[in-house]
């Protein structure tokens, strides 16, 4: 059980470490204070060094005491893990700018393009009303009605650029725009009465987005049926092998 | 009976019933099928039917269930059964209906060469062999993945799988518990047309009633030229079906399941025998849906190559695949509670309401497309699920015209030539590989899908959409 976490610390006898057996146990604990916890000066390690003498468990205490271990139990396994992990901090505090090149949020960063930091975006009032009046004048350009709150109406507009206004949208309309005839949504049978006009329309205007949705997921299931045909398939004729029956 | 048994009919409709009811309780009329009328009730007397056994207008008799019969069954129920009768031989027989950009002016002046070049691509008739290479390993992983397998292999474009019933692909399916011989027969038969009613034509709108709905089909105006393929499992499906029989007989005697008649062999839906057939019936739908799928990639190859352009250029899309010989797990509103049925179809269309969740999102506006194949020579309908089929069919309509005559009457009141030239009369272009069944499949052989189609519309069990007339046939 710690193996790794003293291979980590460059211990010299990881695979074979049998920590059933005390004085193994002992000597790893002193191997940990004389090359990581460095809690005494070499010269005052004596006591604890001399593993095999009866005076080792009180020099032992003492020591346990002046690193403020908290383990209670006395087991000393307990207590080694206890000292494996003090270890670690140490050595991961001692080096740590070397360790935190590796954590996931710099991994991250490392792979993707440097956010320049001053985003106009990021300082946006969002609660303002320069923001509100632009949205509502940009809406208007775009020829969205407005929501009474920005932000959605901001999100409707992002969908219209994104969708229709982008690179490829633009130059090839054709390809990228969803060119769609008009369906009588009035008269459309919704395939059940909710007793009220009003709630109905609703009804029928959630069905339509929801059909949205299972189209946008269908066209994405046959893009990646298309993307793993270019891979498997092989279509074959052999006029030899057919036959006309009677 | 322990459900109600009901058939849907007009005037002209109903006459042919009680005809065919009253020569066979002639004197001295022994053998042959029991007619429809005595079939459907007997159906109504099977143990764990729920709702009503229910005779769609185009019922005529057939082996065990009368064609053009739904009964569903209650899952829950220890006692329900499933039948391969029910079924039909030819499982998961179905009609496929591919859009294309074509106007009828386009295509009249080579509608010969397109006629042979299909004829030349989709091989038909009794004995035929397909031109795609399949070996025992690829039939194999082609039972148990249905139109993924076609996907994978690169004949269907994937939104022909999002049209399709089930998504061409039953789950359930296990080639394990498919027979050898089963296996056999069907190996050199993918992508082959058949005999007896299958078809493949070219098609032109002829009429459209459902403006709104046939947009959502890709179907613009009058004279939009479409493709109509109407095939099934071959001869894999009837030997799945003719081994299940066997299997069923034995579990009858051994349950003491009681029946009217003893072509309705079938098995508790639990038990080994019934969950054996249910695998393999799926092992066999899924082979039908690869066998139309490769009948789909030949005609466009076809079309492609009569065009000199692309089928994506083409727009040859599939509007839907419907099964019209097929046991489903579905749920249904039964007396207000919800409950799992296994519903029948044979000769019977599937016709779900809009909003179903399992009709493709395309469709959840207009309702289930619903591919209705006329007989040689006269037209076909698409029509859409309603929600009073789903209460009254549990969303089950009609399937085609129907036959009135037997194939062997039809062999000795019809003359093959006088068939032919009436169709060449009509300005239909016509291939057919035995000139000398044709007349079994001559129009006067069928009800009138006409009447057929406009019952089922006034009942409101489905609603009429388009109506196509044929301008060539491919025939087996």
């Amino acid at each position: 059980m710690f193996k790794r976490k003293l291979s980590a610390l460059n211990y010299p006898q990881v695979d074979s470490l049998n920590t059933s057996d005390e004085n193994e146990v002992k000597k790893v604990i002193l191997w940990l204070e004389e090359n990581k916890i460095k809690k005494y000066k070499p010269e005052s390690r004596q006591n604890i060094r001399n593993i095999n003498s009866s005076e080792w468990k009180k020099s032992y205490d003492k020591y346990k005491q002046d690193l403020a271990c908290p383990i209670k139990s006395d087991v000393i396994t307990d207590e080694l893990d206890w000292f494996i992990k003090y270890a670690l901090e140490l050595e991961y505090n001692s080096k740590k700018a070397t360790y935190e090149k590796h954590t996931v949020e710099n991994l991250k960063s490392a792979s993707t393009p440097n956010v320049i930091a001053a985003n106009p975006l990021d300082h946006l009032d969002f609660g303002g009303k320069d923001f509100e009046s632009g949205v509502k004048n940009l809406a208007q350009i775009l020829k969205i009605s407005p929501h009474p709150n920005p932000l959605i109406t901001l999100k409707a507009i992002s969908k219209v650029v994104c969708n229709r206004l982008s690179r490829n949208a633009i130059e090839k309309p054709n390809d990228f725009i969803i060119k769609g005839t008009p369906f009588p949504f009035e008269d459309a049978n919704l395939g059940f009465d909710l007793g009220d006009v009003l709630l109905n329309r609703a009804a029928k205007i959630l069905t339509l987005l929801y059909i949205q949705n299972l189209r946008d997921l269908q066209t994405k299931s046959n893009e990646l049926i298309v993307a793993a045909q270019s891979i498997t398939a092989n279509p074959k004729t052999d006029t030899k092998l057919g036959k006309v029956g009677k | 009976m322990n459900v109600e048994g009901c058939f849907y009919v007009n005037a002209t409709l109903e006459k042919l019933m009680l005809d065919e009811l009253r020569n066979a309780c002639r004197p001295g009329m022994v053998g042959g099928f029991l007619p429809g009328v005595k079939q459907i009730a007997n159906v109504a007397a099977l143990p764990g039917i729920v709702g009503r056994s229910v005779g769609l207008p185009d019922v005529h008799s057939g082996y065990g269930f009368a064609i053009g019969n739904m009964a569903a069954f209650d899952v829950n129920d220890p006692l329900s059964v499933v039948s391969p009768g029910g079924v039909g031989f030819d499982i998961n027989c179905g009609v496929r209906l591919l859009r294309t950009n074509l106007w009828e002016k386009d295509v009249l002046p080579i509608k010969e060469q397109l006629a042979q070049s299909l004829f030349d691509h989709i091989p038909v008739g009794v004995g035929s062999k397909g031109i795609i290479p399949m070996n025992a390993r690829d039939l194999e992983e082609a039972l148990e993945m249905g139109m993924d397998w076609s996907l994978r292999e690169g004949y269907i474009w994937a939104e022909d799988k999002e049209h399709c019933e089930e998504y061409g692909r039953m789950l359930n399916a296990d080639p394990a518990k498919v027979s050898m011989r089963a296996k056999k027969r069907g190996l050199p038969q993918l992508g082959t047309l058949g005999a007896g009613n299958h078809y493949a034509e070219i098609q032109v709108v002829d009429e459209i009633y459902d403006k709104w709905a046939a947009c959502k089909m890709g179907i613009e105006d009058k004279g939009q030229v479409c493709v109509m393929i109407h095939s099934g499992s071959r001869g894999f499906g009837h030997q799945v079906a003719t081994d299940a029989l066997v299997q069923m007989e034995k579990a009858m005697k051994r349950d003491n399941i009681e029946t009217n008649d003893r072509q309705l062999a079938c098995a508790r839906i639990h038990s080994e025998e019934g969950q054996d057939y249910l695998k393999s019936m799926a092992a066999a739908a899924n082979f039908a849906w690869v066998n139309r799928s490769s009948m789909t990639f030949l005609s466009r190859q076809a079309f492609a190559k009569q065009f000199h352009m692309a089928p994506d250029d083409l727009d040859m899309h599939v509007i839907y695949d419907v099964s019209h010989n097929i046991a489903k797990v579905e749920e249904h509103v039964v007396d207000g509670k919800p409950k799992t049925l296994l519903v029948h179809r044979k000769g019977s269309t599937r016709a779900f309401a809009p909003h179903h969740p399992l009709i493709p999102v395309d469709y959840q506006l207009t309702g289930q497309p619903v591919l209705i194949g006329g007989t040689m020579g006269t037209c076909s309908y698409v029509l859409t699920g309603t929600d009073q089929g789903m209460l009254e069919t549990f969303g089950s309509t009609c399937h085609g015209a129907g036959r009135a005559l037997s194939r062997a009457k039809s062999r000795r009141n019809l003359d093959y030539t006088e068939v032919l030239d009436k169709l060449d009369q009509m300005g239909i272009s016509i291939r057919v590989a035995s000139p000398k069944l044709v007349m079994e499949e001559a129009p006067e052989s069928y009800k009138n899908v006409t009447d057929v189609v406009n019952t089922c519309h006034a009942a409101g069990i489905s609603k009429k959409c388009i109506k196509l007339r044929p301008i060539a046939v491919i025939k087996g």
